[in-house]
């Protein structure tokens, strides 16, 4: 279970304080779906959470299972469950595909106290899970993200999610840049990773993602805080009437 | 303009060590010419300062603060046990001919390039002793350096010895060929040593300098090699620079490219307190292409500099530079890389680029690259970047659950391989590479 209580954020270059008492609780196997305008704090609230450098936490706490998350570094929180699926994933020039997904799924697992996977071993898990999610062989063979369209990227986001099988999946504004067809794969992947044991936060602005991932709550962020949640049907209305309720202008 | 200045300690020793080994250095009457000639160029002007533009980086007069006893022979034997510590596991293992000079002296002992058809392999020393012909003819005229350069005259002043290399026309010599230079002097010496290689029309070398130490990282080195790439050649010639921590490694290329010729360069360079390399490449026939790269990995108060000068002097020619530093601490890096494509050389196509990583707040690099274009139909480009590792990137791998240190690792092996992958030898390649691995290990 996450637990998120009070949670106050700012950026440290400038001082804007951007989550301004974030109360949310999303319970083990449950989809909870994060909707807010631009500049709501949606991505700072992902970040934050993932451990990203340049977010000041000035109040509140994050719970995961009972750890602290904000006392974590980036790795340590991967290593406890946490995978946040990015709006723009990075390219890496010059890091293999295959070579970093080997040295992250081993860095879990040694951080685990586990063994590490052994060459033909990992080969299969990955060629498995890559039929499964639709991921082209070929964009294996290549440097990490470097020149994968956008649906490509998100792909491969999945396909990592589905590799390290996180406990608590961020999924930042995983429809941007998609088109119709590269949605519904993505949001196929997602679904497939759906269990009891996964909880997992969708931060969208739209909500079209929603009729492919059907979350178990919808809450809307609004200037760094959760100010109503429901059900799906939350989604909808929101499809509506806009954010305009919530003191924003239409975006 | 010449300022009279009061000369340096490091310059009064030179004067007079020059006068006191001349007389024992080898060479007929003709070299003995050439090395007076040399003496009497630096002796002018003396050590180079940052006001003569290109050491604008490395002020040698200022950086050269006592010069060591130029050495007629090492204190200390090196065996082919040393050499494997030298080398270290992955170069020791290189399947290669090898020729060994130790402390400046070419070692036949050590040496094993018999059974390579085709190449033809003498000690300097002999050959100027008693130059045939064909060697008077090119000698110090391959691609000299252009004006006066202190770094070459010194090496000709003082050469004691070196490779000679001619390889036949179109052989191809099936191995490469390691040229490994190793002081081993338990005392502090200074060296000049020299190779000579004539590479036939048609044929097919790949030739690797090695300069490193053996048991103190502290002596001073003056080492330089001339090339003549034959028309239709394809030469790889790559140099691994690994001198102790408190050297002075001063080097010098000098290559001319024959027609339709390919000519493959790199340059590697780790170890070394205070290093400056210099690469004259000049294109003397249409239709060559040649691709002068480099990686330097640079830590505590290392000085490398690389200064190149690729002269288009012909129409019809392609050249590529990929340079790239890595350096930590307070490191400086410098590359001064010209281009210079003369008024007939019609239809060049020139690129290069220079990209530092630093790893410190306090590392520098100082890049210069330089286009110097008389010719009107050419495609040319440079640039030079430097900067931190992407902390957006960093994040991305460490939100895999990668930790911190092994992701910088593997995203500076990243920006350094992409030098490195451009070395056709595999062999060769993957060393280099687990050498640049070892680097970031025991950083």
């Amino acid at each position: 279970m996450l637990e998120i209580k009070n949670l106050h954020a700012r950026i440290e270059e400038d001082g804007t304080e951007v989550l301004r008492g974030v109360d949310l609780t999303v319970p083990t196997g449950e989809v909870h779906a994060i909707m807010g305008p631009n500049g709501s704090g949606k991505s700072t609230l992902s970040y934050v959470l993932a451990g990203r450098d340049g977010y000041e936490v000035t109040e509140g706490s994050v719970t995961w299972n009972g750890v602290d998350l904000l006392e974590l570094e980036p790795d340590e929180r991967a290593a406890a469950g946490v995978f946040l699926a990015f709006q723009y994933p990075m390219e890496i020039p010059g890091v293999a595909t295959m070579t970093f997904l080997r040295a992250a799924m081993n860095a879990q697992r040694k951080a685990r106290g586990e063994e590490e996977l052994k060459t033909p071993e990992f080969m299969k898990i990955v060629k498995a899970a890559a039929e499964k999610l639709k991921v082209r062989p070929e964009l294996l063979k290549r440097p990490l993200n470097v020149g994968f369209s956008g649906g490509e990227k998100k792909r491969m986001e999945i396909l990592q999610m589905s590799l390290l099988e996180p406990g608590l999946c961020i999924l930042d504004e995983t429809d941007s840049g998609l088109d119709i067809d590269a949605l519904r794969i993505v949001a196929e992947g997602v679904n497939m990773l759906r269990g009891p044991a996964r909880s997992m936060i969708v931060i969208t602005h739209y909500q079209r993602l929603l009729n492919y991932i059907v979350p178990d709550r919808v809450h809307v962020l609004s200037k760094g805080r959760i100010v109503r949640s429901g059900g799906k049907e939350l989604a909808e209305e929101l499809e509506q009437s806009g954010y305009r309720d919530f003191g924003e202008e239409a975006a | 303009m010449t300022v009279a200045v009061t000369k340096t300690e490091a310059e009064r020793a030179l004067k007079s060590q020059f006068e006191a080994k001349f007389d024992a250095l080898p060479g007929n009457e003709w070299v003995r010419g050439l090395r007076r000639e040399a003496f009497a160029e630096f002796d002018r002007e003396g050590l180079p300062t940052r006001r003569n533009e290109p050491f604008k980086y490395t002020d040698l007069r200022a950086l050269i603060r006592e010069v060591a006893e130029f050495s007629e022979t090492g204190n200390m034997p090196v065996s082919e046990t040393d050499l494997y510590d030298v080398l270290g596991v992955d170069l020791d293992e290189l399947d290669a001919y090898r020729i060994v000079i130790i402390d400046g002296r070419f070692n036949r002992e050590l040496s094993h390039f018999d059974r390579a058809a085709g190449l033809e392999v003498m000690p300097l020393q002999e050959v100027l002793d008693a130059p045939p012909d064909w060697f008077r003819a090119e000698f110090g005229k391959v691609n000299p350096p252009p004006g006066s350069n202190p770094v070459l005259a010194l090496n000709t002043a003082f050469m004691t010895d070196g490779a000679v290399i001619r390889v036949a026309e179109k052989a191809v010599i099936d191995k490469p060929v390691h040229l490994i230079s190793v002081t081993g002097s338990t005392q502090k010496i200074a060296i000049a040593h020299r190779n000579f290689v004539t590479v036939g029309a048609g044929a097919k070398i790949t030739l690797l300098e090695t300069y490193a130490y053996r048991r103190m990282p502290f002596a001073q080195r003056n080492a330089a090699t001339e090339m003549i790439v034959g028309d239709g050649a394809e030469v790889h010639h790559l140099k691994y620079q690994n001198e102790g921590v408190d050297a002075l490694h001063l080097s010098t290329w000098m290559t001319r490219i024959g027609a339709r010729a390919k000519y493959n360069a790199f340059q590697f360079a780790l170890g070394g307190g205070l290093a400056r390399s210099q690469i004259y490449a000049r294109f003397a026939g249409e239709g060559a292409q040649a691709d002068i790269s480099g990686a330097m990995m640079q830590f505590g108060r290392q000085h490398c500099d690389l200064t190149m000068l690729v002269d288009h002097a012909v129409p019809h020619c392609t050249s590529r530079e990929l340079f790239k530093a890595v350096l930590d601490d307070e490191a400086r890096g410098i590359f001064q890389g010209k281009i210079l494509v003369r008024p007939h050389a019609q239809k060049t196509d020139a690129k290069e680029m220079a990209r530092a990583l630093l790893l410190s707040p306090r590392a520098e690099f100082d890049a210069k690259p330089e286009l110097e274009i008389y010719a009107d139909d050419v495609a040319c480009g440079h640039g030079a970047t430097s900067g931190e590792i992407d902390e957006n990137m960093l994040f991305y791998l460490r939100s895999r659950g990668i930790p911190e240190d092994l992701a910088k690792t593997m995203l500076i092996t990243a920006f350094i391989d992409e030098a490195i992958d451009l070395i056709e030898d595999e062999a060769i390649r993957e060393a280099f590479k687990k050498i640049s691995c070892g680097w970031l290990g025991c950083r």
